[in-house]
């Protein structure tokens, strides 16, 4: 910083909203949740796409989870535009780091690009509630949950979007297996965290009005990404 | 001593109405009722009416309650679908169904559509859309069937088939390309189903299944979950919690009878 | 203060015309009631309303608010009727729409048209817009639509016409104000009171008078 004065902020939503009746978001709702095991990640995310406010669903099937590379991929949901804008931006940015250094981007660096763009927007921010899975340099699985303005930590397990208040308590007891015994780290195989993962979703779907459809599961292994999909309830 | 007691008059109680105004200008903002994102259907047919509901209650995006019942009783032959805030359409149903009982005591007479009606919209225009009641009231009285709907601020409307809630755009549209004159009883029940399924699937404040009750000369039936149109998906694994997960950190028993032994009871 | 719709509320976006004539009255409306300026509840709402034997009004704004004062005109007009042993005569219920609607003008959003035939006066038509005050009139329109008409109302308008004439000027206006008022629309209806009676006509929504489409 330069000076000592205030910054001029240009747009801040706040102010547009009370000047004007101009608000540029729109809520796209879904939920997307991420757990990591020993050599895997299972990213999951519903596909229903449902319009702000006044009940509407857009498309029963609209993806919000995309690959970036062999060991890594991102879902987002709030705002399905700022999303798919904020994919485009990172995605050029991988291509760019393939051409520099003739490699994919790693899992962590990937986590970090996405903070320094999500705050790069931090008056203007992008209304996309994001989350990275995928495997680390050691080929261990990690998830990334963020904040809509960069802010984020890797964990276990992470849900977010409209129904992410309703799993991410039952993915604290499943998989990070609290009680008052203490920490009972039980490990979890791949075909137990799928049907931790399922079961969340059929259950958010019960309680979520904006959270159905199909439930789309990505699971990331040194082998690859491979995609299951599974029906939710769709009233 | 005191040997009055105040017994409440009835009616409700605006008492707290302006201080809550302050509250919210302070930022205090009031608790949400619960607002039945609903799709509430009725229609005539050859000898009667048919009335249908959804049975999903919402607060904002959660679903408050995944069965419950919007078809309220008015009469033995007169029955009620209410749409909007869950705690007007209760008590209202409650109040005129009582209102009813009293006059049909009182008259030795059926209850007529058309009673309740007036009662209904002479008291909603009275709070002037205060309460956020919205109702399809559907009957068979000595004049034949007839089916209303009444808005919060007190209208009414006379039609053939109606709808009423946030699914009514979905399930009118089956009534304006399906509905025929005259139809039969089953015909009117698979359209009315057919009806409130478009809400549940295209109206996300409409949901889990479909109530239906069927009015015809001297009998009512009311079919709680008709048709469910979506089972409940089974889980994959079961999450029962083995005993002993919850530690016992401490142990503590305390006795709340003393028995005493006493003398023998003289039975000779 | 007059009010206007209250949130939510449901409102008759109108378009009205009554017309007397010697013998008679024609009044005919729109059928349409709208909410929030897009949905229609209601395609074949009958806006012609009875308030006693041989007088009808018409009601524009909220439905709500010009239904509860028709019902209470209509009370007070069943009295009058057994009191004097005779059917009201249209002033009296003309009077009584513009009492209900001046003394409660604060609460009320209700443009009523109020028309019909006695003895003393043939037919008549009384307008009673916003505001509560009335104003006998050879012929009145009201509602959003009515705007759409005036031009044709001032060049069509004669003195002296026929039932038959009559019926086809209110006709010919309603179908009119429905092809340009985006509240007014589905079908006419048209009731036509004279000294035998009320006689009802129904043109539906693919009968009526497609004026005016290029």
């Amino acid at each position: 910083m330069d000076s000592f004065l205030p910054v001029q902020v240009s747009w801040t939503p706040q102010t547009a909203a009370s000047g004007s009746d101009f608000y540029p978001y729109t809520n796209n709702a879904g939920t997307v949740a991420g757990i990591s095991g020993g050599d895997f990640c299972v990213m999951a995310a519903d596909t229903r796409q449902s319009f702000g406010v006044g009940y509407l669903i857009n498309t029963r099937y609209q993806p919000k989870m995309f690959k970036l590379s062999n060991g890594s991929v991102l879902g987002t949901s709030g705002f399905y535009a700022d999303g798919l804008t904020l994919i485009k931006r990172i995605n050029q940015r991988l291509e760019w780091y393939k051409h520099a250094h003739d490699k994919e981007m790693s899992t962590p660096a990937l986590a970090q690009l996405l903070s320094i763009t999500l705050y790069s927007k931090r008056f203007f921010p992008y209304y996309a509630r994001v989350l990275l899975g995928g495997l680390d340099l050691e080929g261990h699985g990690v998830v990334y949950g963020y904040d809509s303005i960069g802010s984020y930590e890797p964990c276990l397990a992470r849900a977010t979007g409209s129904g992410g208040s309703l799993i991410q308590p039952f993915l604290d007891n499943q998989i990070y297996r609290k009680t008052p015994l203490g920490i009972l780290q039980a490990p979890h195989t791949l075909d137990q965290v799928k049907a931790v993962m399922r079961d969340s979703f059929t259950s958010a779907t019960e309680r979520d009005i904006q959270t159905g459809d199909y439930l789309e599961l990505f699971i990331i292994t040194a082998q690859g990404v491979d995609v299951e999909k599974y029906d939710l309830r769709k009233d | 001593m005191v040997s009055r007691v105040d017994v409440p008059k009835g009616g409700f109680n605006f008492d707290n109405y302006q201080r809550n105004l302050i509250l919210q200008e302070k930022g205090f903002s009031l608790p949400k009722p619960t607002k039945t994102g609903t799709t509430i259907v009725g229609t005539k047919f050859k000898n009667g009416v048919v009335l249908g509901a959804d049975t999903r209650a919402t607060g904002d995006t959660t679903v408050m309650d995944k069965n419950c019942f919007k078809i309220h009783y008015l009469a033995p032959n007169i029955y009620g679908c209410g749409a909007g805030t869950a705690a007007d359409t209760d008590k209202i149903t409650k109040m005129v169904a009582s209102q009813l009982e009293l006059h049909r005591l009182a008259t030795g007479r059926e209850s007529r559509v058309a009673t309740a009606l007036t009662a209904l919209t002479q008291f909603l225009f009275r709070y002037q859309g205060h309460l956020g009641a919205a109702l399809v009231l559907g009957g068979v009285d000595v004049d034949g069937p007839h089916l209303f709907s009444v808005s919060p601020h007190g209208s009414t409307d006379k039609l053939p088939y109606l709808c009423q809630g946030s699914g009514s755009l979905a399930a009118i549209s089956i009534f304006e390309s399906q509905w025929r004159e005259n139809m039969e009883r089953d015909e009117a029940i698979e359209l009315v189903k057919e009806a409130i399924k478009a809400g549940i699937f295209n109206d996300m404040g409409s949901g889990s299944s479909v109530d239906v009750a069927v009015i015809e000369k001297g009998r009512a039936e009311v079919c709680r979950g008709m048709e469910v149109p979506y089972p409940t998906i089974q889980k994959v694994d079961s999450y029962k919690f083995k005993p002993g997960t919850t530690a016992i950190l401490s142990e503590s028993f305390r006795n709340f009878v003393t028995i005493t032994e006493g003398d023998a009871m003289d039975i000779s | 203060m007059e009010v206007g719709l209250k949130p939510g509320e449901i409102s008759l976006g109108t378009t009205l015309i009554a017309v007397a004539f010697d013998g008679g009255v024609v009044v005919g409306a729109d059928s349409r009631t709208s909410m929030g300026g897009s949905y229609t509840v209601n395609r074949v709402t009958d806006k012609l309303t009875y308030v006693s034997d041989r007088i009808y009004c018409c009601r524009s704004g909220s439905a709500a608010d010009t239904q509860a004062v028709a019902s209470i005109v209509t009370y007070y007009l069943q009295l009058y009727a057994i009191q004097h042993e005779e059917e009201p005569p249209v002033r009296v219920a003309a009077s009584l729409f513009q009492e209900l609607c001046y003394k409660n003008k604060d609460a009320l959003s209700a443009g009523i048209i109020c028309a019909g035939w006695d003895k003393h006066d043939g037919g008549s038509v009384f307008g009673i817009p916003m505001g509560g005050s009335m104003h006998k009139l050879p012929y009145a329109t009201a509602g959003s639509g009515s705007t759409y008409i005036y031009g044709y109302c001032d060049t069509s308008f004669r003195q002296n016409m026929t039932k038959e004439e009559t019926i086809e000027f209110v006709k010919t206006g309603v179908a009119l104000a429905i092809g340009r008022d985006g509240s007014s629309g589905g079908c006419i209806r048209l009731a036509v009171i004279t000294k035998d009676g009320v006689q009802r006509h129904f043109i539906p929504g693919d009968q009526v008078p497609a004026l005016g489409v290029i």
